[in-house]
């Protein structure tokens, strides 16, 4: 079933933006577009923090925050043990993407940055992850749902 | 003997969990936990919640993916509404507008951001009503009850019953009408019951 992906963003442990492939709507804005999408990230960002933490403490610590939807789109979030945070933005009658967020992780993620030497640790000032690897496989996987 | 505890475990797992109250300031206006199934929390992390649920309610209405895109077929139908109205008027007054028949169609405004609307986790599922007075209603169910919009509309009714026309309540204001309680104690022991 085809499902429409508005956007996807990969937050480290200190929240900086390391991947983002953005596709769906035209934009227009007086602001560039790199600038909204920076303003976006750190929405989601917040949003997904906040309620990763209030879903913590209302469902206890081994409660996980999966999704939300609103009238217009739906978020899916995904976070590995060690903190790195996947959220994906859909149309909002789409099914859970859960397992599609899992295999990002395991199959991108893991084979193409975690395994590459030349990879720093930490990806610091949300300039994302610059391998071409890992988003030439992500353009592809996240077009291939659509 | 596991087992057994295990399935009064499950037993003691209600459907309604929980409602939640919160005014267009943010404020927490009514709580009440009908079953197990969440943390208890003390009163001054549930306001603490309120009011960070609010925020990110009004977070979530802004991050819509499609908003430019709805925006610009806006100003194009308009753009087309008023060209096709100033044409067969001869450029007549525009002040006089509102009255439609004339012209194209009237352009179809895009429908309001909503925000957030539910929420599932991996052992509740919050769904959240917003009033168009920008108050909220927030109901904890557990992942497999079907039907919240129902219950929600039946709670929203009954707080205009026995809140909004109750003559002593305060807008605004902590809910504290004995026979709003008493309305939605019975109707979620009803809901819970008939599982």
């Amino acid at each position: 079933m085809p499902v429409q992906v508005f956007s996807f963003y990969i937050f480290d442990r200190h929240s900086h933006n390391t991947g983002l492939s953005g596709g769906g709507g035209a934009y227009r804005d007086s602001r560039s577009a790199a600038t909204r999408a920076k303003d976006d990230a750190k929405l989601i960002f917040g949003t997904v923090f906040s309620l990763r933490n209030m879903v913590r403490k209302l469902g206890g610590d081994d409660d996980a925050f999966i999704s939300y939807r609103t009238a217009q789109y739906k978020l899916h979030y995904y976070e590995t043990p060690s903190s790195l945070r996947f959220a994906m933005l859909t149309e909002p009658g789409a099914l859970s993407m859960r397992n599609v967020l899992h295999q990002i992780y395991i199959n991108l993620w893991v084979e193409y940055v975690v395994k590459n030497p030349l990879s720093p640790v930490e990806h610091k000032n949300g300039d994302g992850v610059r391998n071409e690897m890992f988003e030439m496989g992500l353009d592809k996987f996240v077009r291939g749902l659509m | 003997m596991r087992l057994e505890l295990e399935e009064e475990k499950t037993e003691k797992l209600k459907a309604v969990i929980a409602l939640l109250i919160i005014n267009k300031a943010g404020g927490l206006i009514y709580n009440r936990t009908f079953g197990e199934g969440l943390n208890q929390l003390n009163s001054n992390d549930y306001l603490v919640l309120a009011g960070t649920f609010h925020g990110v309610h009004a977070i979530t209405a802004r991050l819509n993916p499609l908003r430019e895109h709805q925006a610009a077929h806006y100003y194009a139908q308009q753009q087309q509404y008023q060209h096709s109205a100033s044409g067969s008027l001869g450029g007549a007054s525009s002040s006089g507008g509102g009255g439609g028949g004339q012209g194209g169609p009237l352009p179809s405004r895009p429908e309001p951001p909503s925000g957030l609307e539910v929420m599932e986790t991996e052992n509740f599922r919050l769904q959240c009503f917003n009033t168009q007075t920008g108050t909220k209603f927030l109901l904890f169910t557990d992942t497999m009850q079907a039907n919240v919009d129902v219950a929600m509309r039946k709670v929203y009714e009954l707080y205009a019953d026995y809140v909004m026309k109750n003559p002593f309540y305060q807008l605004e204001m902590p809910v504290r009408c004995d026979m709003f309680d008493r309305k939605l104690n019975s109707y979620i022991r009803e809901i819970n019951n008939s599982r």
